[in-house]
């Protein structure tokens, strides 16, 4: 479904992502893990086309999306959420994941009809009227998730939905993400809460410094011994164990 | 979005009464408020399709409204052809012009538009002025009145109706925005473009479309004003009092609806008229003196009801709903 071959973006001097391949099929569920700074965000905004790649393809569909623009790979069926959350914040929670379902839908009620639909899925019921930029981060988070489903889209990549969660609603969003991967929708997920990664992804791709360091089943990754020096510590093999 | 159904009311009897004042009324002092209200209210509904609903503020769209106003009086002076030919050209160029001003809000942001905005204003102002072989530079144009629909001469009860044709299909544009998919993904790409694009839409396309709308729309007005008050004056048509004005009326009636402009329209308008009428028979050091107050409203509107008149009337509503509750 999606493919990237040899990726690579460089920022004057820095290089964000070195030479990054793999392939995501249909139904997977890829996780994407590593410190800060390991160039995840930024492999994120290359495959959906909020940058360039300085050399190297993603396909997507068969198709190179490498100079497509954010709007066109979104058309194709791919799309993302921010880290950092953006809102349509003066708008209400409903008409914010309205204009997702106007991707699809042409005319607004059954843009409306959906966007309630995707909003019940979200758990975001209750918060239907109320503005996005009142929202706790929490939900806002969750916003971000259904406004990109509201889309319909094949893959979806989810940036750090988990992260400044507490655990009542990091357990909600484990519970939703699974949701959407049942209901047949493939998946990438960055995120650094290691034990939701665990339960959740089938395969796990490592960023160190830009450069794909190991991939493989969680098992795998725990074991790494280049995982655990650049990434894991000591302390979480330790505490696994 | 807005509270529908209570502005739609407001709506129908802001409009219900331009309409029939001229039934009652034959004063052509009053008459020439309404009409100025309505034209005025129109000019700002044109401006807000770009600074409200698009969020591009421009402090330039005197350039627009100056296009119309000359293409129309060139058209009728220099080629004597209708001044809906006029119209039609002014319409035309600032379709281009604004498809231009459209690209520039993709490269400079905010305050950087408007700059750029205000400049492209003053460009025209410099070439209006100084082509005295074409445009009689800065000694400005007299429309001739030649009574008729196609020469647009008309009387003061018949301008009521014409300002009152683009004041409610203005209005309706404005309605549509509030109502149709390009409306909500307009209101996507103002909040937060990036967030828009990964929802699938063509942020830069949209706002270019949204700032050319704009455009004509002013022109379209351009042309009536001009036949109306029957003199271009290049110092005022492209001036940056003008394209303030549009901003102001907007900002001062509620910015991003539908009714805004027509409320800010009337209630700065009638002040003025007012203040200018009750102040010019005064000592000269009194003249300016409506542009004081005028700038203190602004003040008052912004630091208190910073959501403007609408925003004021849907905030008293909701308090006195819930007090019945």
């Amino acid at each position: 479904m999606l493919t990237l071959e040899r990726v690579s973006k460089r920022f004057g001097g820095l290089t964000a992502v070195r030479d990054v391949s793999f392939q995501v099929r249909e139904g997977d569920l890829l996780g994407i893990i590593g410190p800060n700074g390991a160039g995840k965000t930024t492999l994120f905004n290359v495959i959906s086309g909020y940058s360039r790649a300085d050399a190297g393809r993603v396909v997507f569909e068969g198709r190179d999306v490498g100079n497509d623009p954010p709007h066109v790979i979104c058309r194709l069926g791919l799309t993302r959420t921010f880290q950092i959350v953006k809102p349509f914040g003066n708008l209400s929670v409903l008409d914010n994941v309205m204009i997702g379902a106007l991707t699809r839908l042409t005319s607004v009620a059954p843009a409306r009809a959906e966007a309630r639909r995707v909003i019940e899925t979200c758990g975001l019921g209750p918060h239907a009227a109320a503005r996005a930029k009142a929202l706790p981060l929490g939900l806002r988070k969750r916003l971000e998730v259904a406004r990109a489903l509201a889309t319909r889209p094949r893959l979806l990549l989810l940036d750090e939905v988990m992260a400044g969660l507490n655990p009542t609603e990091l357990a909600g969003i484990v519970e939703l993400i699974r949701r959407l991967h049942s209901g047949g929708l493939t998946l990438i997920v960055i995120e650094h809460i290691m034990a939701a990664m665990m339960r959740l992804a089938q395969r796990i791709v490592v960023l160190h410094h830009g450069e794909m360091i190991a991939e493989g089943r969680p098992d795998e990754i725990t074991r790494d011994r280049r995982v655990i020096d650049a990434y894991l510590g000591e302390e979480f093999v330790l505490a696994e164990a | 979005m807005p509270a529908l159904a209570p502005g739609r009311w407001a709506a129908v009897a802001f409009f219900g009464v331009a309409a029939l004042v001229p039934v009652g009324v034959r004063d052509a002092y009053l008459l020439d408020s309404v009409i100025l209200i309505l034209l005025w209210g129109a000019l700002s509904a044109a401006w807000n399709v770009a600074g409200g609903y698009a969020g591009q503020v421009s402090l330039g769209h005197a350039a627009f409204f100056g296009i119309g106003a000359y293409s129309a009086a060139l058209m009728t002076t220099r080629f004597q052809q209708s001044p809906w030919l006029g119209l039609l050209l002014g319409v035309a160029l600032s379709i281009a012009a604004g498809g231009v001003i459209g690209y520039l809000s993709n490269r400079l942001k905010g305050p950087y538009f408007a700059l750029s905005t205000i400049a492209f204003s003053q460009v025209l102002l410099i070439v209006a002025s100084r082509w005295r072989g074409f445009t009689a530079g800065s000694e400005g144009i007299p429309v001739p009145f030649r009574p008729g629909f196609w020469t647009l001469g008309l009387g003061h009860v018949a301008w009521v109706y014409m300002a009152l044709g683009v004041a409610v299909l203005y209005y309706a544009v404005l309605v549509w925005l509030e109502t149709s998919r390009f409306g909500y993904q307009l209101a996507g790409v103002r909040e937060d473009e990036d967030a828009a694009e990964a929802l699938g839409i063509a942020s830069r396309r949209s706002k270019v479309y949204a700032v050319t709308l704009s455009a004509a729309m002013t022109s379209v007005v351009g042309t009536f004003w001009a036949q109306y008050v029957g003199f271009v004056d290049p110092f005022y048509v492209f001036s940056i009092d003008l394209s303030v004005r549009f901003a102001l009326n907007t900002i001062i009636g509620g910015i991003g609806t539908g009714l805004g402009p027509f409320l800010g329209s009337l209630l700065i308008t009638s002040l003025e008229t007012y203040l200018r009428a009750t102040f010019s028979g005064m000592k000269t050091g009194f003249a300016g003196i409506y542009l004081v107050i005028y700038g203190t409203a602004l003040i008052l509107v912004v630091r208190f009801v910073p959501e403007g008149l609408t925003g004021l009337a849907t905030r008293l509503g909701a308090r006195r709903s819930r007090a019945h509750a």
